[in-house]
């Protein structure tokens, strides 16, 4: 299937991506209400999006206690708000942790991808997001994809 | 609270004496006559901290404002302003600064945060949405900026909360230390963190979960396309995602107005060895950019070989890159970036850091410095050991350099000698570009409202050399000449005003200013779709003239006079020496009139006239200057 991928060395952080989702899909612009969350750390220059990745199998999906969270068609993990009653079982066994509770609503805020045309990919300035096929491939745990990175920019040895 | 669109639609005070906090809606009248960021704190700080009050008293106010764009996706950048009377100059002291900080304020809910009074303990301010928290600041006392940084995140056990922190230069009352965010992005000019130091107060964290809303999305959208198109186009893009500022050092050397050892050479002949192009091509790994910002001009460096190797970090600019290189003669990459590292840890304006270390070279190398006065340290041009160890002592204000913490200025007044050689306007340190190949630059330094600074005005298109370009916009062709005169009051003019908006809408002026992506009609436009207010292109030239007075009004309050809007004397006198500006000297006098006449302020005192600021709706000020004793024609 299609999915979100990031590129870390080209992220510049500027977070127009949280931007941009929370406009298409939530009509206003705020970070706490986007799909994607940009993980910063001013010290070591990083900058790296997360966004759902849709596993298959999903740990957060199966750890659901009232099946709240469901597939769709195109394999995509959606949550159905009428049965989520907030508890942030999925905040915590997300393998990438991807998902946030929307502030009012309190229940998860995960990536939809626009329906196909996801608006953070064609607005991201520097090409650091892209939409591609990925088959069943499954997602590289966040602190890997870090330590790799800090080894290649030699900021760690 | 009502409902706003691209306001935050509140403003937060904190009194720290009393313990106590307000929360006040943003007025419309604010809005429709000062418009945001900048003009907000201006008009603030004329009618709520009057003349005589002592800058590190608790009388004096230290307000934040962002602007009505500052949340969105509006893609050139998203900054604040922090200002207070300032504690080197006396007068208007006002910085500005990029990264996340201004953006996480909005989403908290605040168009503006006025902090007063002064805490007995020291104590840092967390705002999460409406919820203030007063915190006691004792364990980090003496912290560095990265320290603080840090300590607050774990404290609070959030990595995403913003951190706006001083360092212990103003801990210290170093009257040059600045407000620090994102680590490396510092508000550093006219000390506005040894305000902040004053008031017990080490930082201010944020975090803000509200979002905004727009009232045009169609119209927003359209104009968001139009400059996306303009600037992944631009000719200028690439230079500056590669380079950031860092590749105006080339360029100043080549065209002949790179201070260089101290203005006594306008170009360094190690240019190209500390130059923008040769971190990008050793020293750079990747890109980083302000909350929503299309060009991401900043860069982050690691230094892979040599007595350095590891360091890394954010930056730098131009400026503290230029300033720790040629303006004191060091020819060491490496040791410059060590410099602009310390000074951003320890909390200090690099600009000024610098001006007063190549202030002590020049007495030094005249033999008017000796080392018995100097602690030992031999102040030779391009000594940078010698340059890390001032930093350090001027920080925490050790011996020799505690004469250099009070500013250029002071530190001469004390000495009793290098007066003439102290670069400043109204005790604010010249920055890295020689006013004598740089006329139009060089009249802003002179007349800004926070003393000698170029972000006030920014004229770059001086810098086309392009006579018809000065025609078409102000009826003159040297206008547009940077090496001549005429005409440099209608261009600094009409520059002023524009920034005063850029600083306003609190966006980006590399990008809206010099890559022209946001001139008075586009404003305009888009603070209308994102607010539902009215604006037009004469309201936004009239917002720039409102607030421009306005600030020339508190300097006027101040006791500034025309003789305080004069260069020093060795851009007056002396022609200069060598490089592609050769024999140029700063033709002061017919420069100054000529901008008075076009600002219609008296010819003799620099005092705005009356009626001038009857038409701009500024009467309550010609008032109160009455009120002061001040005549007003």
């Amino acid at each position: 299937m299609k999915r979100i991928l990031v590129d870390v060395d080209r992220c510049s952080g500027c977070r127009l991506c949280e931007t941009v989702c929370s406009f298409n899909n939530e009509n206003a612009f705020g970070s706490s209400i986007s799909r994607i969350t940009v993980k910063k750390e001013d010290s070591i220059g990083l900058d790296l999006p997360i966004v759902c990745w849709h596993c298959n199998p999903c740990n957060a999906l199966e750890s659901c206690p009232t099946e709240a969270l469901e597939r769709n068609e195109e394999g995509l993990v959606f949550v159905n708000e009428e049965k989520c009653i907030g508890c942030e079982k999925c905040l915590e066994t997300c393998v990438i942790g991807a998902i946030k509770l929307h502030p009012e609503r309190k229940t998860p805020l995960i990536c939809n991808q626009c329906g196909g045309k996801p608006l953070c990919v064609e607005k991201c300035p520097t090409k650091a997001l892209t939409y591609t096929e990925t088959g069943t491939k499954q997602p590289r745990p966040t602190d890997q994809v870090i330590e790799e990175t800090l080894r290649r920019w030699r900021i760690i040895a | 609270m009502p409902r706003c669109y691209g306001y935050a639609g509140r403003i937060l005070r904190i009194n720290l004496t009393k313990n106590q906090v307000k929360i006040q809606p943003t007025e419309k009248r604010l809005i429709t006559k000062f418009l945001g960021g900048r003009g907000f704190n201006s008009k603030r700080l004329y009618d709520e901290v009057a003349k005589d009050v002592d800058p590190l008293s608790p009388q004096n106010k230290l307000i934040f404002a962002t602007g009505p764009l500052v949340g969105t996706a509006f893609p050139l950048g998203a900054r604040f302003n922090v200002t207070a009377k300032s504690p080197l100059t006396g007068i208007l002291g006002d910085s500005n600064a990029g990264g996340h900080l201004a953006a996480e304020m909005k989403f908290a809910g605040y168009d503006q945060i006025v902090i007063e009074g002064k805490s007995r303990k020291p104590v840092y301010i967390f705002i999460e949405d409406q919820e203030i928290q007063i915190e006691n600041a004792k364990h980090l006392a003496g912290k560095d900026v990265y320290e603080t940084t840090e300590a607050i995140k774990k404290d609070l056990a959030d990595r995403t909360v913003q951190v706006a922190t001083v360092g212990p230069a103003a801990e210290n009352h170093v009257l040059y230390a600045g407000i620090f965010v994102n680590l490396a992005r510092p508000a550093a000019r006219t000390g506005m963190g040894t305000v902040m130091a004053s008031k017990n107060l080490k930082a201010v964290a944020l975090k803000g979960t509200g979002n905004i809303k727009i009232a045009d999305p169609r119209r927003f959208w359209k104009i968001v396309e139009e400059i996306e198109e303009e600037t992944y186009a631009h000719p200028q893009y690439w230079p500056r995602r590669t380079m950031g500022t860092t590749r105006i050092l080339m360029l100043a050397d080549r065209l002949g107005f790179l201070p260089t050892r101290h203005f006594t050479s306008a170009t360094f002949q190690h240019a190209s060895k500390v130059s923008g192009e040769r971190l990008a091509r050793e020293y750079n790994v990747k890109n980083r950019a302000c909350f929503s910002c299309i060009v991401p001009c900043s860069r982050v460096y690691v230094i892979r070989e040599g007595e350095y190797a590891g360091l890394h970090g954010e930056g730098p600019e131009y400026e503290a890159l230029s300033s720790f290189t040629a303006r004191v003669g060091n020819s060491n990459l490496d040791l410059a970036l060590k410099a602009v590292d310390l000074a951003n840890r320890l909390g200090l304006d690099a600009i000024t850091t610098a001006e007063c270390i190549a202030w002590a070279m020049e007495l030094y190398e005249k033999g008017e410095l000796t080392r018995k006065e100097t602690d030992g340290l031999e102040l030779t041009w391009g000594n940078g050991e010698a340059m890390l160890a001032l930093i350090e002592k001027i920080a925490y204000r050790v011996g020799f350099g505690d004469l250099l913490a009070d500013g250029v200025r002071r530190a001469a007044e004390k000495l009793g000698k290098g007066e003439e050689i102290a670069f400043h306007v109204k005790g604010l340190e010249i920055i890295q570009a020689d006013p004598r190949g740089l006329k139009g630059y060089g009249l802003g330094y002179a007349v800004a409202s926070r003393g000698a600074d170029h972000l006030r005005s920014e004229p770059f298109v001086e810098l086309s050399d392009d006579p018809e370009k000065g025609v078409e916009m102000f009826g003159v062709p040297e206008a547009t000449l940077r090496l001549a005169h005429k005409g440099k009051g209608k261009l600094v003019r009409y520059f002023e005003n524009w920034c005063a908006i850029i600083d306003s809408l609190e966006v980006c002026k590399n990008l809206a200013g010099n890559m022209e992506l946001l001139p008075f009609d586009r404003a305009a436009e888009i603070a209308e779709a994102v607010t539902g207010f009215h604006f037009t292109e004469e309201a936004m030239f009239e917002f720039g003239e409102r607030i421009v007075n306005l600030e020339r009004a508190y300097l006027v309050r101040e006791g500034i006079r025309r003789r305080d809007d004069y260069l020093p004397i060795r851009f007056l006198k002396e022609p200069l020496p060598n490089g592609n500006s050769k024999g140029a000297i700063f033709e002061m006098e017919s420069m100054l009139d000529e901008y008075y006449a076009e600002r219609e302020w008296n010819l003799t005192t620099g005092i705005p006239k009356a009626e001038k600021m009857r038409k701009i709706g500024l009467e309550y000020v010609v008032e109160d200057l009455r009120r002061n004793g001040i005549q007003i024609e």
